[in-house]
């Protein structure tokens, strides 16, 4: 009896232990998304994500975070200008995402990347993709809404388009700063599935609206 | 007792846990590939999260509290993956490794001497894409006419054809999805330049070969233009075009899934409005009309295999007059009427490792021209020339992949041609059958990312000549650097002696070599090429005139064409603006037809200038494009025939130099506005805006003593025109979301 119960409380520690690195392990890669400034960094913690999806199998937010670290690198690219590196990262990120999606399907998360990844590709060339990418990424966005219509997310991808897309394309800052504070009500309310769920974007959101023109 | 093993199992807790805790053992090392250290190199301890990144010296360290033997994967998309056994005890583990290349479709190297490639299969070398084609200044929303902003393109604007590197118009073959198209261009007659038939929106890609193409296609001694039709649509839509000189309308609808689409389309064009406004160097008595329909459909199977129909009808007729050259002759009109169908099937599908492309295309094409003199104003001298051509051509292509970058691939092509003229005033008819079979093969072979080769061979039987020919050709592609490669091409292609002229001599197939080299450099928004070529001409037939018709004799005509082209395209420097410019040198020499000597040919330039430049203004959702060509004036010749029927140069000059200005200008009203129900744009363009007298060579009359310019049929030609799209869909929620 007393071994029995000195096996199920090791049995017990140990997964409770091994679920808690996991945790752990995520929690701080996690928070370093956010913190990385380079190129380099943001492969390192790509593959970091890649490395526990690897080793825990069911679980689809390692390759969730290895594909939104990866797009980020992408948003780093596209903001120096690099538009020839867009389709390889694009690549890549699909890669995490697939994985992601095929542990995961009905997840309006992983819709919402699908939505930046096809944002990426149409930046190589937004006049010949536009057509092609910007459909696949406004009907990825549309899925993710009906996945889950309150996620903030959703609305700050809207918002950052708006904000960025000229007057006479029917865009503009105003419009986008309106969306940016739906986005931010939105952030008050909604709440994260778990403490490693994707609970991103409110500081962007916020950025946005503290830096008005 | 109890205490007891509590405590000891603390003690024991205590251990494991100051075990996994102090035994941190690291784990570091170097990965190198080609004895240089790489960066971005994924490192994992299989089956743990334990890894690091390797950092620009390909350096890596991590620590772990795994123990025992355990496996290394190094790991990254552009190598290929590396395991390693380690033993992981008390000290610290130092692994270095070597990485071999990952041989990828993407990073491997393209050959691309000789040809110029638009669609986005190999992106490295896209170029005139078709927007660029709509937007480019004087190419009137043409393929051709934009292809002649390239290198290497003879710009000739009294005939239809594309004049490659000193090649004639019909040493350029035109191909859809594979298949041969006959009668690229519209009906025409001479000294007035057809229109290309196919609509450029039809085509998602082009590869234009300058010399040097594929064993995939035959019968063209220059040049070859391959065009790829799109997919499928991307949305449901109705069309409308509007201008004073055509009306059109179509519309196309695709289903959800985009596994099956149709589409129809129609229209009219009457040049008749502008010829009284515009100043015209033609003097038509019946303004170009034409009438013409299309239709298309495409259907995916469920195993992915694409099946795609496209047929057309059209119409045209025109008549113009000119003042004679004869004696005892006031005018010579000339009228056409033509009528052409064209149809276009084909099916490509994968079956594991196999890529099967098969297609068919049937054509028929006849010319009805009416001849007839005037003096004082009485019509006599009437004759007419009523030709008919049936043209069918069906192509199979299997092609296996090997590895990542090789592949080979074969196949067997079928020409079939029937012609048929009635000339009134001759009493005999002209028929022509031809059967042509060819069967080809060809291998890419990619060695790495940096090194790959094509090697193919092409035999084709001429049911005409009754000959076999054999055709090898290979090419080389090397990347020197990151931006700089270079290629090279080699080639040997024969074509059947033009059918117009074959008659009772026994012929053969007429056939150039090419020997091109190119080295290209692509960045970021930029590329440049440079590019000379040697093209050498044997077997070219002379004619000689026989019963008032020109006659092909012999094969002893020869040749030669060497030159220099540069290329340069730029959407970086100047911001907002995308412009290119290509030079090209052109060295040739050429006896055949009716030259009677080796003489520089009178459809090429020596020295030819083009520069495009276009600036779209996102707050006017104006688009502004420019261009401006230059060649250097091309010799005339003319030739006269002694008793025997044999021709001699008679007199020869030199045109003068050709330049001309375009401008064009495409409004888009209703950009992004989100409550528009439909996409307009309006463009404006005006061809030769500075009104350049231009004059292409001239006429003889038949004594040769008399001469006139062949001259465009208009200096400056303004036109507007207003294309308008209703799509049945989400467009404008994706521009204003997306841009």
């Amino acid at each position: 009896m007393k071994n029995l119960f000195l096996a199920l409380f090791l049995f017990a520690s140990a997964s409770a232990f091994s679920q808690t690195a996991y945790e752990k392990t995520m929690t701080d890669k996690i928070a370093q998304v956010q913190q990385q400034k380079t190129a380099d960094e943001f492969t390192a913690l790509a593959n970091d994500f890649k490395r526990i999806g690897d080793k825990e199998k069911t679980q689809w937010l390692p390759y969730y975070y290895a594909a939104f670290a990866t797009i980020q690198k992408g948003r780093l690219a596209m903001r120096d200008g690099k538009t020839a590196d867009l389709d390889p990262i694009a690549a890549e990120a699909q890669k995490s995402l697939d994985m992601a999606m095929s542990l995961n399907a009905d997840n309006a998360e992983n819709y919402i990347l699908q939505k930046m990844i096809h944002g990426l590709k149409m930046m190589v060339n937004p006049q010949e993709r536009f057509m092609s990418e910007g459909m696949l990424a406004a009907e990825a966005l549309s899925k993710a809404e009906k996945l889950d219509a309150q996620n903030p997310r959703i609305s700050l991808m809207k918002a950052e388009d708006i904000y960025y897309t000229p007057e006479q394309f029917g865009g503009s800052k105003a419009k986008g700063l309106e969306t940016f504070q739906k986005s931010l009500d939105q952030y008050k309310t909604y709440k994260a599935k778990s403490a490693i769920d994707p609970n991103w974007g409110q500081d962007e959101a916020e950025y946005f609206l503290a830096n008005k023109p | 007792m109890q205490t007891f093993i509590i405590s000891k199992l603390l003690a024991l807790f205590g251990i494991i846990l100051s075990c996994s805790l102090t035994a941190q053992i690291t784990v570091a090392g170097k990965v190198n590939f080609k004895n240089k250290g790489v960066k971005d190199i994924s490192v994992t301890l299989k089956d743990t999260y334990d890894g690091a990144t390797t950092d620009e010296s390909g350096a890596f360290t991590f620590e772990t509290s795994e123990k025992g033997n355990l496996i290394l994967v190094f790991s990254n998309p552009k190598f290929v993956e590396i395991e390693k056994a380690v033993t992981i005890d008390n000290q610290p583990v130092t692994v270095n490794v070597d990485l071999k290349e990952q041989i990828s479709e993407i990073d491997a190297v393209v050959i691309s001497a000789g040809s110029i490639e638009a669609s986005d299969r190999k992106r490295a070398t896209v170029l005139l894409t078709p927007i660029d084609i709509y937007t480019t200044a004087g190419a009137n929303g043409q393929v051709t006419s934009a292809l002649e902003t390239l290198p290497g393109v003879q710009k000739v604007g009294e005939t239809e054809g594309l004049f490659v590197r000193g090649g004639t118009g019909s040493e350029t073959k035109f191909f859809m999805d594979g298949n041969l198209v006959n009668n690229f261009f519209g009906n025409s007659v001479p000294g007035l330049k057809a229109m290309d038939r196919l609509n450029t929106s039809l085509f998602k890609g082009n590869v234009f070969s300058s010399g040097g193409y594929s064993a995939l296609y035959g019968q063209a001694l220059s040049s070859v233009l391959v065009l790829e039709s799109i997919d499928f649509p991307e949305m449901n839509s109705v069309d409308i075009g509007i201008s004073p000189i055509f009306l059109s309308a179509g519309f196309q609808n695709v289903d959800d899934a985009k596994t099956k689409s149709f589409g129809i389309s129609a229209a009219y064009s009457n040049l008749g409005l502008v010829t009284e406004i515009l100043k015209f160097n033609t003097d038509f008595i019946k303004a170009p009309r034409s009438i013409g329909t299309n239709f298309n459909f495409r259907i995916k199977n469920k195993m992915g295999g694409i099946l795609k129909y496209y047929g057309s009808f059209d119409e045209n007729t025109l008549g113009i007059q000119e003042e004679s050259l004869e004696p005892e002759t006031d005018y010579s009109q000339t009228s056409l009427k033509g009528t052409n169908t064209f149809h276009n099937l084909s099916f490509k599908q994968k079956f594991g490792n196999y890529l099967l492309n098969i297609g068919s295309s049937y054509s028929y094409n006849r010319n009805l021209i009416g001849l007839n003199d005037i003096f004082e104003n009485a019509e006599f001298n009437a004759n007419s020339i009523d030709s008919k051509g049936n043209y069918f051509n069906s192509k199979a292509t299997v092609e296996r992949k090997i590895n990542r970058i090789s592949a080979v691939r074969g196949g067997i092509e079928f020409n079939k041609t029937r012609e048929e003229t009635v000339v009134a005033l001759s009493p005999l008819n002209y028929r022509f059958d031809e059967q042509i079979t060819s069967l080809f093969a060809e291998t890419d072979l990619g060695f790495s990312n940096d090194f790959s080769a094509k090697v193919g061979l092409r035999t084709e039987h001429s049911a005409a000549l009754d000959r076999w020919n054999l055709a090898p050709r290979a090419a080389l592609a090397y990347r020197i650097s990151k931006k700089w490669t270079s290629s090279l091409a080699y080639g040997i292609f024969y074509q059947n002696p033009e059918n117009q002229f074959i008659g009772k001599y026994p012929l053969n197939f007429q056939r150039a070599e090419h020997y091109i080299l190119q080295v290209q450099k692509s960045e970021e928004g930029r590329s440049l090429r440079l590019e000379a070529f040697y093209k050498n001409y044997r077997d070219l037939i002379k004619t000689r005139l026989e019963d008032y018709r020109p006659v092909a004799i012999s094969n002893n005509g020869d040749g030669f064409a060497q030159g220099i082209e540069f290329f340069w395209r730029d959407k970086k420097s100047l911001k907002n603006i995308d412009y290119w410019v290509s030079y090209s040198f052109l060295d040739s020499k050429r006896n055949f037809q009716n030259y009677d000597r080796s003489l520089f040919p009178n459809f090429a330039a020596k020295h030819t200038l083009s520069v495009v430049a276009k600036k779209f203004v996102v707050d006017w959702k104006t688009g502004f494009n420019i261009s401006y060509s230059y060649a250097s004036g091309r010799p005339y010749y003319n030739f006269m025939t002694d008793t025997n029927g044999d021709y001699y140069l008679n007199n020869q000059g030199k045109a003068k130099d050709f330049s001309a200005l375009n401008f064009s200008m495409n409004y888009l009203p209703f950009l992004g506005r989100k409550d528009a129900k439909s996409f307009t744009v309006l463009v404006l363009s005006v061809n030769n805006i500075l009104a350049q007298k231009n004059n292409y060579g001239y006429n003889f009359s038949n004594d040769g003593l008399r001469s006139r310019p062949i001259l465009p049929s208009a200096d400056t030609f303004v036109f507007i025109g207003a294309f308008i799209s209703f799509g049945i869909d989400r467009t404008q929620d994706a521009i204003d979301g997306n841009l």
